[in-house]
């Protein structure tokens, strides 16, 4: 009896303190940084997960916010510069004293805070999908690693009877790191050397790059598609693209014009998500792979209700600035969202807002049942979680292949195999 | 059972129609039964639990009806729906002409909107599809189109399968088609590599040696691998593998260059197609247009325009979409031309002979427009669809070229030929060309020079659209899109002499030919790099381009 009067009364409590949330006070209110590019070339990517940033404060904030206090979200545009990056970094840790900052998304940007997230002892929980090979005490990595993307799309394809793999990426540090990777991976489960296609490049006896590589924004794929086509000429052969950004489309394009389809030889692609086929012809890409640890199309209660919140809010609570036509939900903005509870989680745990005690909270072992399943941190500032094989359909859904339940986050692969 | 009337082509409401149709499929029933068999097995294949689904698969196997084909492709593209009733459930065909067939027996029925409603979609499972695609296979050799039955050939013999080697010879003495004897031979070539006796074998790598196979290449490695490892003393057929392998190389190597070529001249159709009308607005008038780019992006969104109103009108599946792109040429010249022509009137007309003016004032506008695109259709890029004729690819003594790259091509030679008739043999072209050398001669003498200036940048701009509008199939459409292509299109034009069209047509093909010969040996990035460089050099050398005008004038 006089347990439920409690819960009550703090129930009351919670709904008064909602009441008043208008005109709370500074002292009641914890600030938390949002750092991504708002403008440039890629805001189109980056402003989603603002979007499903500024969602998550207000859903925790309606039940009640973190250790009694409303998150009041500070955004920042990094507007795709990274210099600009590494300044708003600075001001956020420095001027609002952010708590916690949830940003970035290319690995470039990430590399340019890092310093000055270790310079001020800050808090950055970094969402999208990258290398590895880095570790920072003042990161979190709620991102796939390479282990929990590449590596088991990769293992798909090899029990799927696949033994060609033709590598291409764009020209930077995210696909030549993840396509060395996988090049070591591949030679340690017996892929000959001639079977991986794409050019490699030794420096002496090691092999410094794996796969064939684009600048940003190409549009001539006439040659690659020429090359790939031979390539698969024998058959069991497959792509693996880490092609970023809108160079998709005319890759994609030429594919389906030189009459390769996703029987004779799939793509399985990185860095395409629900929210990158908004502005990709999904026609050519039916039946060709992805690979995330979440698809908007997981059937479970807990992703339809993050569904069902989300455009509830976009329908009534999103700012104007936010658009609200055609929104679909994916990989990052998830991550970006489990990032948030699980820094919530933390700081109930630590009962403070202290870096230092969040951290070695957050290293302790926190799960959340996220809208992908449940996600554990690690000590390692890495997520356990599961990772889902997904075939492209024509409406730019999944459909699940398979399921790879609690793959653990390991960010130093190179040299392992 | 129903005759299935629409397969004969006699769906007609007439009853005497009706009854001949029903006489004709009834002589004809002995034909017609298997394919009703092969639906039967179907429709049990789609609702058949895991374990017996490799029986019905087998039994599939037996029909050499194609039929098959159109049903799996229903299946796997999602045109197959259940629809659960109290009487049981019925498995349904949306075909391409918008009706619900039966799939056991092909009748059509009509559906309530409830129940069209309540039809769920089906689909194969992707270890399914894989041995269905076999079958599908076995089937395409059968087929009417000769490019269904090479590629058919061609898959089968790469699984390198005996039960296949039956079903390929039969078909080769049957066969009358030059190029698809050719790839039944290296198919049957390439299975008896792995499953014929030594004489065979031998016999099977001159075979392919004799056809060039590119194909067989790993095929063949493989085998001289096999034949090292067992270090056998005779060995005849490990030196035919590598004979066969040089010349299969040689042969790579020829079409490699062909393929090339043939790269080389559609990547300077691209940069011929977008760099044409700023060959007009600064070329010949003079005008630094940074706003080019940004009329590229205005052809793109047209036609994404033109497509959503077929796609509103008639329907994505219907024949119809695939004229849009036809209709979205002409309108997106018309309206680029237009808004081309407002910008002239409203700015550019005061911008003549300022030229660091006109780009500052230039950029500012390609900036607004830029902004303008992200305003009206959102910052992500959008989709535009290519139609159906236009996908595919031509096969041409080995290479292929895809249809998008030819029609460009084509557009291409098309837009330099009506350019140059506009230019040389017509009265406004008289016009332009006076106006252009020089505005205060020709103004004197008559020519209504506003009027001509109006119209060439108009043109300029219209023909920079119908760029953008023929990128729209091969690349991406969004608010940036021109940014893409401007520093291409300005180095077109200087590099084949402002002011010269010829000049400008040259550059495009040579920058294109170059950029595709290098890409092979430097890779994409240093091959882009390489051209810059080539680029900067020649114009050290001949700092007017390829044609550089000659003029008495002391200010050029």
């Amino acid at each position: 009896m006089e347990n439920s009067f409690k819960k009550i009364l703090s129930l009351v409590a919670v709904a008064a303190f909602a009441l008043s949330a208008s005109t709370v006070r500074a002292d009641d209110t914890v600030k938390v940084g949002i750092l991504h590019s708002l403008s440039g070339t890629m805001a189109i990517s980056e402003t989603s997960l603002r979007d499903v940033l500024l969602f998550t404060f207000d859903e925790i904030n309606a039940s009640g916010g973190v250790l009694g206090k409303m998150i009041e979200p500070v955004e920042a545009d990094g507007a795709s510069d990274w210099p600009t990056f590494a300044e708003k970094a600075e001001e956020l840790l420095a001027k609002d004293e952010a708590s916690a900052v949830f940003g970035c998304w290319t690995s470039v940007s990430r590399k340019f805070v890092l310093p000055v997230f270790e310079k001020y002892n800050g808090l950055l929980f970094y969402p999208v999908q990258y290398e590895g090979e880095e570790e920072s005490p003042n990161i979190f990595y709620t991102a796939e690693a390479v282990g929990q993307q590449a590596i088991p799309a990769v293992d798909y394809l090899l029990e799927e009877g696949y033994t060609k793999f033709y590598l291409i990426g764009t020209d930077y540090v995210y696909p030549q790191t993840t396509n060395i990777v996988l090049f070591e991976y591949l030679l340690s489960k017996g892929i000959p050397v001639e079977n991986i296609g794409g050019g490699i490049r030794y420096e002496g006896d090691v092999a410094v790059s794996a796969g064939n590589y684009t600048p940003f924004g190409h549009t001539d794929f006439q040659q690659i598609v020429a090359e790939i086509k031979d390539f698969a000429a024998s058959g069991d052969a497959c792509v693996v693209n880490t092609i970023n950004g809108d160079a998709n489309v005319p890759f994609f394009k030429e594919i389906a014009a030189s009459g390769l389809t996703s029987d004779d030889c799939p793509i399985v692609s990185f860095s395409l998500s629900e929210d990158e086929f908004r502005g990709l012809p999904t026609k050519d890409l039916v039946g060709h792979l992805g690979c995330w640890t979440y698809f908007m199309s997981i059937d479970s209660p807990a992703n339809d209700s993050f569904k069902a919140k989300f455009q509830d809010w976009l329908a009534t609570d999103a700012p104007a600035a936010v658009a609200k036509e055609g929104r679909v939900t994916c990989s990052p903005m998830v991550l970006s969202y489990n990032g948030v509870y699980l820094w919530k989680a933390a700081v109930e745990k630590a009962g403070t807002f202290d870096t230092d005690a969040v951290i070695a909270a957050l290293e302790s072992g926190i799960s959340f049942d996220g809208p992908g399943g449940t996600v554990t941190t690690q000590k390692n500032h890495h997520l356990t979680k599961s990772v889902y094989i997904g075939e492209t359909l024509e409406d730019g859904q999944f459909e699940i292949l398979e399921v790879m339940p609690d793959v653990y986050g390991e960010p130093w692969l190179k040299g392992t195999f | 059972m129903i005759p299935h009337f629409s397969f004969l082509g006699c769906s007609g409401k007439s009853t005497v129609k009706h009854w001949i149709c029903l006489l004709i499929t009834a002589a004809i029933l002995t034909s017609a039964a298997s394919a009703r068999d092969a639906r039967t097995v179907m429709a049990e294949l789609m609702q058949a639990e895991r374990a017996e689904q490799a029986g019905l698969i087998e039994e599939l196997s037996t029909y050499g009806d194609t039929i098959i084909a159109d049903i799996y492709e229903a299946w796997r593209t999602g045109g197959i729906y259940l629809l659960e009733q109290d009487g049981g459930s019925q498995l349904l065909q949306f075909t391409d002409a918008q009706e619900w067939a039966l799939v056991h027996n092909g009748a059509v029925i009509s559906l309530s909107e409830a129940e069209a409603a309540a039809a769920k979609k089906q689909r194969p499972a992707r270890a399914l599809r894989k041995q269905m695609k076999r079958i599908i296979d076995t089937l395409g050799l059968k087929a009417d189109n000769t490019a269904l039955r090479i590629d058919s050939a061609i898959k089968l013999g790469r699984s390198q399968k005996a039960e296949f080697i039956p079903a390929l010879e039969a078909r080769l003495k049957v066969e009358t088609d030059k190029q698809v004897r050719s790839a039944l031979q290296e198919a049957l070539a390439i299975s008896w590599l792995a499953n014929g006796e030594d004489a065979q074998v031998v016999e099977a790598v001159q075979t392919l040696k004799a056809l060039n196979s590119v194909a067989a290449r790993a095929f063949l490695e493989e085998l001289m691998q096999a034949e090292g490892d067992n270090e056998r003393v005779d060995s005849s057929l490990s030196d035919a593998c590598a004979e066969a392998l040089i010349s299969i190389e040689r042969h790579m190597k020829q079409q490699e260059f062909f393929g090339s070529f043939f790269r080389g001249f559609s990547t300077g159709s691209v940069l011929l197609i977008v760099s044409f009308g700023l060959a007009i607005t600064f070329g010949l008038m003079g005008v630094i247009n940074m706003a080019h780019g940004e009329f590229v992006a205005i052809g793109g969104y047209v036609t994404f325009l033109v497509q959503n109103f077929f796609i509103q009108t008639w329907g994505l599946s219907s024949s119809a979409f695939g004229w849009y792109f036809i209709v979205a040429l002409p309108v997106s010249f018309i309206v680029a031309a237009v808004i081309g022509l407002i910008m002239e009137v409203s700015i550019i007309r005061f911008l003549y002979r300022r030229p660091l003016e006109s780009l500052l004032c230039t950029w500012g506008i390609s900036m607004v427009m830029q902004q303008g695109f992200r305003l009206i259709f959102g910052a992500a890029n959008v989709q535009v669809n290519n139609p159906t004729w236009l996908m595919g690819n031509l096969s041409f003594a080995g290479f292929q070229m895809s249809y998008t790259r030819l029609l460009i091509i084509l557009i291409a030679l098309v837009v330099v030929a009506l350019t140059w008739l506009l230019l040389r043999q017509t009265n406004l072209g008289l016009h332009i060309r006076a106006v252009m050398q020089n505005r205060h001669m020709a103004s004197s003498l008559g020519v209504p020079v506003a009027r001509v200036n109006r119209m060439t940048f108009a043109l300029g701009c219209g023909l920079a659209a119908l760029g953008g509008a023929v990128l729209s199939q091969i690349g991406n459409v969004g608010p940036s899109m021109g940014q893409a292509y401007i520093v291409d299109s300005f180095m077109v034009v200087v590099t084949g002499s402002v002011g010269n069209l010829l000049g400008a047509g040259l550059s495009a093909m040579g920058i294109g030919m170059v950029d595709q010969l290098l890409q092979p040996s430097l890779g994409p990035v240093m091959g882009k790099i390489t051209v810059f460089v080539v680029i900067i050099l020649f114009l050290q050398w001949r700092p007017g381009g390829l044609f550089p005008t000659l003029s008495r004038s002391l200010d050029d």
